[in-house]
């Protein structure tokens, strides 16, 4: 517990805020598209499960941009 | 002109659809803002881990900030390309592929005004991207350890903004040369990597090359001032990007005419 109180809140916030907002943003942009790369439920799985970089890859690989 | 103005309009727009607006700049931002956080609270997360047998004393020194900029920066020469070229290897090979470039070049639209304006889109997206990651890791760093001085930021982020449309002039040259986007963004990269890795073992003899932009400006953060052959591999850098982007159009058109 010590290391929380050590921290700065002010600057780690925002931070956790924008992951929310990709998180957001990829699981609606993965509920309207029609077909991803691989099981959809998996990149669902993927996007919630995987910190940060879940989101970012499934805009990167999963996404199909045709 | 107007009609090239559409064409852009038409790939911010679908940028805007398919979230490239939101995703690339929270990227940049998660990127940058990762190096001064941890090696800020490095000592308290090596505490806390544990692990370490009791009295264990060592001293970390703590970098400087421009150090501490600068490796922030180095993040978007690596994960930075990767992201950018796999956005980007699809915008002309995968119209391509999917019909919607042979429905556009139906209409009275020129080869040159379809391939620069995608081309365009991308640049400003890669642009704003570098320019919010790279301005909230400076804040960062700011706070976190010392100011780094506003000219400094401005400069390495132009040399970085310059090495990262190289990147994406590739990336286009490729996307409109290949029909498959897999293909061209694997050549990109294996591209960067390759000149990337070359000219940083022979830095003495390449200092032109435009992969060493990233390394000076890494070197202007932390020595403070830029390199001298920073001119020259700008110069080589924008002369590559005007070739690129005129093969491209060259390319493309062949390519399409012949289909």
């Amino acid at each position: 517990m010590e290391l929380l109180e050590g921290m700065n809140w002010g600057l780690i916030a925002p931070l956790f805020i924008i992951q929310l907002i990709l998180l957001i943003v990829s699981l609606v942009d993965l509920s309207r598209i029609e077909k991803t790369n691989g099981p959809k439920l998996l990149w669902v799985f993927i996007i919630i499960f995987v910190n940060i970089i879940g989101p970012i890859l499934y805009f990167v690989i999963g996404r199909r941009n045709d | 002109m107007s009609q090239w103005m559409t064409l852009f309009q038409k790939e911010i727009i679908e940028m805007w659809r398919n979230f490239k607006w939101i995703w690339v700049p929270i990227t940049f931002i998660l990127l940058g803002v990762k190096e001064p956080l941890t090696s800020y609270y490095l000592p308290q997360i090596i505490k806390s881990v544990g692990g370490l047998p009791e009295g264990a004393v060592f001293e970390i020194p703590t970098p400087t900030a421009g150090a501490v900029l600068a490796s922030g920066l180095s993040q978007y020469s690596t994960i930075g390309v990767l992201v950018i070229v796999l956005g980007t290897m699809g915008i002309i090979a995968g119209e391509r592929k999917s019909g919607v470039a042979a429905m556009i070049l139906v209409k009275p639209v020129s080869y040159l005004s379809y391939v620069t304006s995608k081309w365009a889109g991308s640049l400003l997206l890669v642009w704003i991207s570098l320019f919010i990651g790279y301005l909230s890791t400076w804040y960062y760093t700011g706070q976190l350890f010392d100011w780094v001085p506003i000219g400094e930021f401005f400069q390495s982020f132009v040399l970085y903004g310059l090495w990262l449309t190289l990147i994406v002039t590739v990336t286009v040259f490729f996307s409109s040369a290949l029909l498959s986007p897999g293909v061209a963004g694997f050549i990109s990269l294996a591209l960067a990597l390759a000149v990337s890795i070359l000219s940083g073992a022979l830095s003495h003899l390449l200092e032109w090359s435009p992969s060493q932009l990233t390394s000076y400006a890494g070197a202007l953060l932390t020595a403070g001032e830029l390199p001298d052959d920073t001119l020259p591999a700008s110069l080589v850098a924008l002369v590559i990007i005007l070739i690129f982007l005129l093969f491209s159009v060259f390319v493309f058109k062949r390519k399409e005419l012949a289909s």
